[in-house]
């Protein structure tokens, strides 16, 4: 999540209040502090809130909250008289273009650094990285209007922002630090998205990189946003998000006419929500006016419709009102999650525990009984630990992760007993003798299944002593069984037998071939057991 | 005073009558060792009625180095007899002995030796180590010599001397029970009563046990069930279910975008393979296109079915429920689930790739948002968590949301979990009747909470002694 840097004298002035009071209610509209420092503060918000990301944001947002300033901002817009074009050639590349001027900024170095930050943490939110919204800021007054946003040949070439010397636009996928980072964005195009001006100046590459030319400094008085990206509704939320950030630190808004439509237009959405189903949701009582009154204070703008409605003016920046309950949120938190009555409902139901649950609990006390210690290891594992070093064939239903994140994990498990063995491994160290089983979820193909499996080391482990416990577990299962000579290499000749249900293998017990012992390095007698609960035709009655 | 035990009571008689004696002879008339009558003499010693005095005495023997020089003279007295009054250094070093000698005769003053020429000073008389020689332990001060040049050894010699005292005397007096004890009962003896006759041999409580381990079902498991048993309680349904997804219900019925970053190859495991998209998919296509029918604006763009029927390795818990709900519309419905979770990333002391997951929704007329708090309040106190607290909070698939916070002691106010409504376009799709309150935490950071774990791979890829020495109860929940 975007990590947003606060100045306090900024906000303060901004907000009209102290430091200590932001710093002790900013958690409760949703911020997670994260680092308090001698000049700003450093906060998290949540990434549904682009409205968050400014400090200008964070001001506006606490001007409600703590009852400074209520209501639904005003932001006009004026048409600037500038004219965009759009390429019908970026249709399969680049589609959409949103725009504005924003005139009279005051730019300090640390008006620039909070927009950049702003631009960031968008491109993070909303634009995915960048894919599916970029922003460029341009100074105004380097460049001559009408704009024109094109698929340009892939070796136009310009002056990239931070060089000196132009570049073609393949030339900065390669050597520009952004084109490297963003060449998978646009690589698989036959033309690249540019913008350029009257006079074919370039302002931009999108989404890699802006031209030298445009560069905003403190000098720069008037400012040209391009967004673009592959989503309209994404690259609007990203225009007005800028704007009413720069507008509430005093600049002012003008439209761009692209291709015939004036945009922004930063006026508010209306919904009419139920007051009653607001109460029932949140589970409070209030009236249609007192509703209203916590909407202003998060700054909607907000009035009773009767005694059974509220009109709400959804500002143009808050992207995360999809829905009525959406509002109904900003009510609760309004209202203070700390005035909630919290309470259980008086209905009554009865608890019931899963039948798998019940049997591996069954399963469990078994095998505590006989003795032994349970392991709970991973059930992501690799070939060699499952198959290799057990001498078995692969199962052919072992499911593979498509992008492993390490070579030790790439797999799930089919079975549980190498997962055990190994466990014996990592505790080599520990004293002798060690008895330890495992129960839980194993997957073939799609489907998950459960097995227990048990291991014992010591000097006298052997044949005899595990044919006792799969005996006592199969017994206490209450599963009539077959106990037959088996052909599992991982075990040794003449000390090795399946365990047969209905005459299907179900499980396998022995003593360990000591070429799998040696490959867990280990260097005493393992005698083990592995049985899939599959058998469990009728799963205990509860 | 603690009773004796038969072989102390022999002790005692015998002492009796001879009053003092070395442990052999005592020995030789209980028919034992030495060793064992020193053993027996220490027990009644330590209860007051004998006394056991220990006496070492320290003699020396000739080694076998020092036995030849006993007999034929130390190398420098056998080199000083070898000549007159003088001889050249280079013809006396033609004795066998000779390079030990010369510092020796020199050291001793016997001789002068002056430009290569070695000459006796007088008669050389016999000094206390040669004397000592020919019977160390009669003359003892030329003794630590001759230990030095490793001639002799000393020895240490233990004597005992057991004698009874007069609360030992007062004892005897009084009458033992002499009849030999018995270790093990038979069948006879508890049947005849016989047992009643017979003399028990009596343990100490004094000496420890052999440490035994019984079989243990693992802490953290019990911990999990710690948590089934309190949602069972609280008249909770158990959820289970299958560890591979389809992105569908892992991540499009929870209306997650289809370009949400948590979709994306670097933080969940994509599988091989596809799952079909059930019956009423369409509902979902149309939230996350519109909103459907509810409210919502839904998502814009393109919804694509395809994306949807990738599968993945669950990332959580949530998928579940919201089959469940499928299943159970109309109904009120309590149901948890605890089950693993898997999310593509590295293990390190605070993250591993899959990991227990705690998930509760409840379904049913009239709840409301203060009802989750309350279940959360009634949850985390039945945890031992008894400070609960609210924050806001933002979770794709719920609204409103909630973030509550536990007090631990030394710690504070700790996040644990997250919770909320399920949101409209998660639940209309299969016309899920009333709304849903849903909570979830990470098992494994109650576990680091209330098992002082600081280490996640403890649980998985446990040291054996780390379970032998858990206890099976740890107070847990009051």
């Amino acid at each position: 999540m975007p990590i947003i840097k606060l100045p306090y004298e900024y906000l303060e002035t901004l907000t009209g209040t102290d430091r200590d009071t932001i710093i002790n209610r900013v958690p409760m509209i949703g911020a997670d502090i994260e680092r308090i420092e001698e000049d700003h503060i450093d906060v998290e918000f949540f990434p549904d809130r682009p409205d968050l990301f400014s400090t200008e944001g964070v001001a506006r947002a606490m001007q409600g909250f703590l009852g400074l300033r209520e209501g639904i901002n005003d932001y006009p817009v004026t048409p600037s008289g500038i004219s965009f074009r759009v390429d019908p050639g970026l249709a399969t590349i680049r589609p959409f273009l949103g725009s504005a001027v924003i005139r009279n900024v005051s730019l300090t170095e640390e008006a620039i650094e909070s927009l950049m930050g702003l631009q960031e943490a968008l491109h993070w939110a909303v634009g995915r990285g960048r894919g599916k919204v970029a922003i460029g800021v341009h100074d105004l007054d380097t460049v001559t209007p009408p704009f024109y946003y094109q698929a340009a040949p892939r070796d136009r070439a310009f002056v990239p922002l931070d060089f000196t010397e132009e570049m073609t636009m393949e030339e900065i996928l390669d050597r520009h630090p952004k084109g490297v980072d963003y060449a998978h964005l646009v690589r698989d195009c036959e033309r690249f998205p540019l913008i350029t001006d009257a006079e074919d100046n370039v302002l931009s590459f999108p989404p890699i990189i802006n031209g030298e030319r445009t560069k905003v400094t403190t000098a720069t008085k008037n400012i040209l946003l391009d967004c673009t990206g592959t989503e309209i509704k994404a690259v609007m939320i990203a225009v007005n998000n800028i704007c009413t950030a720069l507008a509430d630190a005093g600049a002012t808004i003008e439209s761009v006419d692209v291709d015939g439509t004036p945009m922004p237009s930063l006026a508010p959405s209306v919904r009419t929500v139920s007051v009653d189903e607001c109460c029932r949701l949140l589970g409070i009582s209030l009236s249609a006016e007192e509703m209203a009154a916590h909407l202003r204070v998060m700054r909607f703008g907000a009035v009773a419709d009767g005694e059974k409605q509220v009109q709400v003016t959804v500002p143009c920046y808050r992207a995360d009102i999809m829905h009525d309950w959406d509002i109904f949120e900003d009510v609760a938190i309004s209202y203070g999650f700390e005035n909630f009555d919290a309470a259980l409902p008086e209905s009554f139901t009865t608890g019931k525990p899963h039948p798998v649950m019940v049997l591996m609990d069954g399963v469990r006390e078994i095998m505590a009984g006989l003795g032994f210690l349970e392991m709970m290891p991973f059930t992501l594992t690799n070939e060699r630990v499952l198959y290799t070093a057990m001498q078995r064939e692969p199962n052919p239903g072992v499911l593979r992760l498509q992008r492993p994140i390490s070579e030790e994990q790439t797999v799930m498990r089919t079975d549980i007993l190498p997962m055990l063995v190994e466990t014996l491994q990592i505790n080599h160290h520990r004293e002798l003798p060690q008895r330890l089983f495992a129960i839980g979820d194993c997957v073939e193909g799609r489907e998950t299944f459960q097995k227990v499996a048990a291991v014992s080391i010591h000097t006298e482990a052997d044949f005899s002593e595990i044919y006792a416990c799969a005996d006592a577990l199969m017994r206490e299962m209450h599963i009539r069984c077959e106990i037959e000579e088996s052909a599992d290499p991982a075990f040794i000749p003449g000390r090795r037998a399946d365990i047969m249900v209905d005459g299907k293998k179900t499980g396998v017990f022995g003593e360990l071939n000591p070429d799998v012992i040696r490959a867990f390095e280990l260097d005493a007698p393992v005698c083990a057991m592995e049985i899939d609960l599959r058998c469990v035709q009728e799963r205990p009655c509860l | 005073m603690a009773e004796l035990t038969y072989n102390e009571k022999r002790l005692m008689v015998v002492l009796n009558t001879i009053k003092e004696a070395t442990p052999e002879i005592i020995a030789g008339e209980l028919n034992t060792t030495a060793a064992a009558v020193v053993q027996f003499a220490h027990l009644c010693a330590e209860k007051g009625i004998a006394t056991l005095d220990r006496t070492i005495t320290v003699s020396y023997t000739l080694t076998t180095e020092g036995e030849q020089y006993a007999t034929l003279g130390l190398p420098e007295r056998q080199v000083y007899a070898s000549f007159q009054n003088e001889i050249s250094m280079k013809d006396m070093q033609a004795h066998p002995l000779a390079r030990i000698a010369i510092g020796w005769m020199k050291k001793k003053g016997w001789v002068t030796i002056e430009k290569g020429l070695v000459k006796k000073t007088g008669d050389a008389p016999e000094g206390a180590d040669e004397v000592a020689l020919r019977d160390p332990d009669a003359n003892r001060e030329g003794v630590p010599e001759l230990v030095k040049r490793g001639l002799a050894e000393e020895t240490e010699t233990t004597a005992y001397t057991i004698a009874i005292t007069a609360a030992g005397q007062e004892l005897v007096k009084g009458g033992l029970d002499l009849r030999e004890e018995v270790g093990t009962l038979t069948r006879e003896q508890i049947l005849s009563g016989d047992w009643k006759n017979l003399n028990l041999r009596r343990y100490s409580v004094d000496k420890l046990p052999k440490r035994i381990i019984p079989g243990k079902i693992h802490p953290y498991q019990r911990l999990i069930d710690e948590m089934r048993s309190v949602l069972l309680e609280m008249g909770f349904v158990e959820m289970y279910g299958d560890v591979v997804q389809s992105s569908f219900w892992n991540f499009d019925a929870l209306f997650q975008p289809q370009d949400h970053p948590a979709r994306e190859m670097q933080d969940t495991f994509f599988l091989d393979g596809t799952t079909p998209l059930p019956e009423g998919w369409e509902r979902v296509r149309d939230i996350h296109e519109h909103g459907g029918t509810t409210s919502s604006v839904g998502w814009g763009g393109i919804w694509d079915p395809a994306k949807a029927q990738t599968n993945v390795l669950r990332t959580h818990t949530t998928g579940l429920s919201i089959q469940y709900l499928k299943d159970h519309p109309d109904e009120s419905v309590k149901a948890f689930c605890i089950g693993r979770v898997y999310r593509r990333e590295a293990i390190d002391p605070t993250h591993t790739p899959e990991f227990e997951q705690l998930e509760g929704i409840v379904m049913d007329k009239d709840v409301s948002f203060r009802h989750l708090m309350g279940f959360l309040k009634e949850f985390y106190g039945r945890m031992g968590f008894e400070n609960v607290r609210f924050r806001p909070a933002y979770f794709p698939y719920t609204e409103p949301s909630v973030e509550p916070e536990v007090y631990v002691d030394g710690l504070g106010w700790v996040e644990l979990g997250g919770a909320g409504i399920f949101r409209e376009e998660v639940t209309d799709p299969w016309g899920v009747k009333y709304p849903v309150l849903a909570w979830g935490l990470g098992v494994s950071r109650v576990a680091m909470l209330k098992m002082g774990l600081r280490d996640l791979r403890q649980l998985y890829r446990s040291d054996v002694d780390w379970i032998r020495d858990t206890p099976m109860m740890q107070g847990g929940r009051d």
